[in-house]
């Protein structure tokens, strides 16, 4: 696997994680090949976490756009309620094969840490999750989740309390805890060989979004559509398209209006060193990594995976950033339209895809990757009684 | 002023102990560092490792991780520990301890020539591993200055071999899984292993053993594993913290752990301890 995309990704850790990150390496490569662990990977996808999700055609949002069809891959309907399951049971099946007692994770919104706390219990792990004071605070219900699965949730109260800090403090527990516990990193970030892991493991999404577009339309889509935070629903999404003649489109978290930087590494960072690797980072002139601002807690991250600095320096993936206002419309209108609610993630996502929808034609087909439910965000969405 | 490796060296050579204490960069505490750096010297220090702070300090524990938060909140910046590094550096060798994005934001050539240039001679990145260290070593080689390399616990023996002939100036021990100031738990790590697997693969490179590093008992700990010396960080700046001048208090504790190592040091070799008030310089 590369420990390289162009000049971005690579291992900046503290030597204590090295030998354990050569031991995920190693790992991961024997397992990919093994069809036992496929066949189990597999087999828990379709009968434990609900895979393949469905192709969904947006006939009503679609004539709101007015132009290019909308469709939804809908890994909102995954068990858990987000594509996060898909990295989890991967690297949990992983974590059993070397021989690990005990599981750790990041979370933003939560979802990742929803999605593992299930994979420990279904896989026999001692978990805990590590969140953000302030995520804690803005998604409640999958903290409640997460406990009642049996996971203990460690508040992070260092530095901006959100997703940079809970990886700072799960980063901190496997330095301590290396030799007995594996780190169930959520995203296509950190230190190699996670970017690629997880992108592996994510690769399913845009798998079947190719299979399931043939089926369904005859063709693949004019364009793919995903959010990015950490980015691993959108290089799932992506990857598997690359090689196609597929417009790729990564949405990012602008923040509230008027926020200098939000939470759009790609589009208003600069390469940097964060959490392990070499990518795209929000920082000041000194280096110092800057605090973000997103309605969305799984968007509010001050770095991004290193293949997505790589598509944006190749140009193969086009990067913009949708502020919080505007991913609001697009959850209000997905629920108003389609009766389903979106996370807050993927509504950024959504209002892009509707905006380019406006620009084609009728007979082009744009599908954007639903990547998690909003049950966990009504309380950020506010009641709406119009 | 001697380079930190020149100074290693000596200390090594003349059977002394390598004492380096930790002093982390804050704009609000500029003002104490001269009388911390004589005290220092007075209670036995080889060398002085001044830190930057950095935002995301992963391989911190919690005192350290909070004093760069502070540090950071009071406006402390790259200039500051250029101005640091001119104060203390007629007194002591001066090491840097940051983290990787700082200096490469900066420019890696650009970092190392106003490092050098302040009398900064060893830089020492928390979270660069051996394997992206490449092009780190050929700037700072470029530039005259000792990139040294941290090793770390692990089971086999030929990863340590292959950093100790990477490191320049010395090799920095991690005493055991954890972050800097955690508390030890758990089975401690054997050290004599790695020590000499090191020497074995780069006879001359002197060894100083960080993290954990507080009070006599850990530092005869560090010695015993066939070490030069020690790093102390976490406890100066829990004193630094707790007194407003804080020099002399800094002082005695470095004197206990330098006269700690020092006398197991002698035990080592089989000779008498120094005088308690035993002086490097």
């Amino acid at each position: 696997m590369p420990r390289r995309y162009g000049p971005f990704g690579g291992a900046f850790v503290p030597e204590t994680l090295v030998p354990a990150l050569e031991e995920l390496d190693d790992a991961w490569r024997r397992a990919r090949r093994d069809p036992e662990f496929r066949s189990e990977l597999r087999r828990l996808s379709r009968t434990y976490a609900g895979r393949p999700t469905p192709l969904y055609f947006a006939r009503r949002l679609t004539r709101r756009a007015g132009g290019a069809e909308i469709w939804l891959k809908r890994e909102d309907l995954l068990h858990g309620g987000a594509h996060k399951i898909n990295n989890a049971l991967g690297q949990g099946l992983l974590a059993r094969r070397m021989g690990k007692r005990r599981l750790i994770a990041e979370t933003g919104a939560g979802q990742h840490g929803v999605a593992t706390a299930m994979v420990g219990a279904a896989l026999g792990f001692e978990t805990e999750v590590y969140m953000g004071e302030r995520d804690i605070e803005r998604q409640r219900p999958n903290v409640r989740r997460m406990e009642l699965l049996g996971t203990h949730v460690v508040a992070v109260r260092t530095g901006s309390r959100t997703l940079k800090d809970a990886i700072n403090a799960a980063l901190r527990d496997w330095i301590t805890n290396v030799r007995t516990t594996h780190y169930l990193l959520g995203s296509a970030v950190g230190p190699h060989p996670y970017p690629t892991l997880v992108r592996e493991l994510q690769s399913v999404i845009g798998e079947e979004i190719r299979r399931q577009s043939l089926h369904a339309f005859g063709r693949l889509p004019s364009m793919a559509v995903a959010c990015v935070g950490g980015g691993s629903n959108a290089i799932g999404t992506f990857h598997p398209l690359l090689s196609t003649p597929v417009e790729l489109l990564g949405v990012e978290a602008a923040g509230p209006r008027g926020h200098p930087v939000g939470a759009a590494s790609l589009t208003r960072g600069r390469p940097g060193i964060l959490h392990g690797s070499y990518s795209y980072v929000l920082e000041d002139g000194e280096g110092q990594i800057l605090d973000t601002a997103s309605i969305s807690a799984g968007l509010d991250y001050a770095g991004v995976g290193p293949e997505h600095a790589w598509l944006k320096t190749t140009g193969r993936v086009r990067y913009v950033a949708v502020h919080d206002g505007e991913a609001l419309a697009a959850f209000r209108w997905l629920a108003r339209d389609e009766g389903i609610l979106p996370a807050l993630e993927p509504a950024h996502a959504l209002y892009a895809a509707m905006r380019e929808a406006r620009r084609r034609r009728p007979n082009e087909r744009i599908v954007v990757t639903l990547s998690g439910r909003g049950d966990k965000d009504l309380e950020q969405v506010g009641g709406d009684r119009r | 002023m001697a380079t930190v490796a020149e100074a290693f060296r000596a200390a090594r050579d003349a059977r002394r102990p390598i004492v380096m204490p930790y002093w982390l960069i804050d704009r609000a505490r500029h003002r104490e560092l001269p009388a911390v750096a004589t005290a220092l010297v007075r209670a036995g220090a080889t060398a002085i490792e001044l830190g930057l702070p950095f935002s995301d300090p992963i391989a911190d524990g919690p005192v350290l991780e909070a004093a760069a938060g502070r540090a950071r909140e009071h406006g402390t910046r790259f200039a500051d520990l250029l101005d640091a590094a001119r104060t203390v550096r007629s007194v002591l060798p001066v090491a840097l301890l940051t983290y990787a994005n700082p200096l490469w934001v900066r420019g890696l050539a650009r970092s190392f020539r106003e490092l050098r240039a302040a009398g900064v001679s060893a830089v020492i990145v928390a979270d660069l591993s051996l394997e992206e260290s490449r092009t780190w070593r050929r700037a700072a080689d470029h530039q005259g200055l000792d990139l040294v390399l941290l090793a770390a616990p692990q089971r086999g023996t030929e990863r340590i071999r292959r950093i100790a002939r990477a490191t320049r100036g010395f090799l920095y021990l991690v005493s055991r899984y954890g972050t800097t100031g955690a508390s030890a738990r758990g089975a401690e790590v054997d050290l004599r292993r790695l020590v000499r697997a090191a020497r074995a693969a780069a006879a001359t490179i002197p060894i100083a053993v960080g993290f954990g590093v507080r009070d006599a008992a850990s530092s005869r700990r560090a010695i015993a594993t066939g070490a030069d010396g020690v790093i102390v960080g976490t406890i100066l700046e829990e004193i630094a913290e707790r007194h407003p001048h804080p020099a002399a208090a800094m002082g005695a504790t470095l004197r206990e752990i330098a006269v700690a190592a020092d006398r197991a040091l002698a035990e080592r070799d089989g000779r008498r301890a120094r005088p308690s008030r035993f002086r490097t310089r």
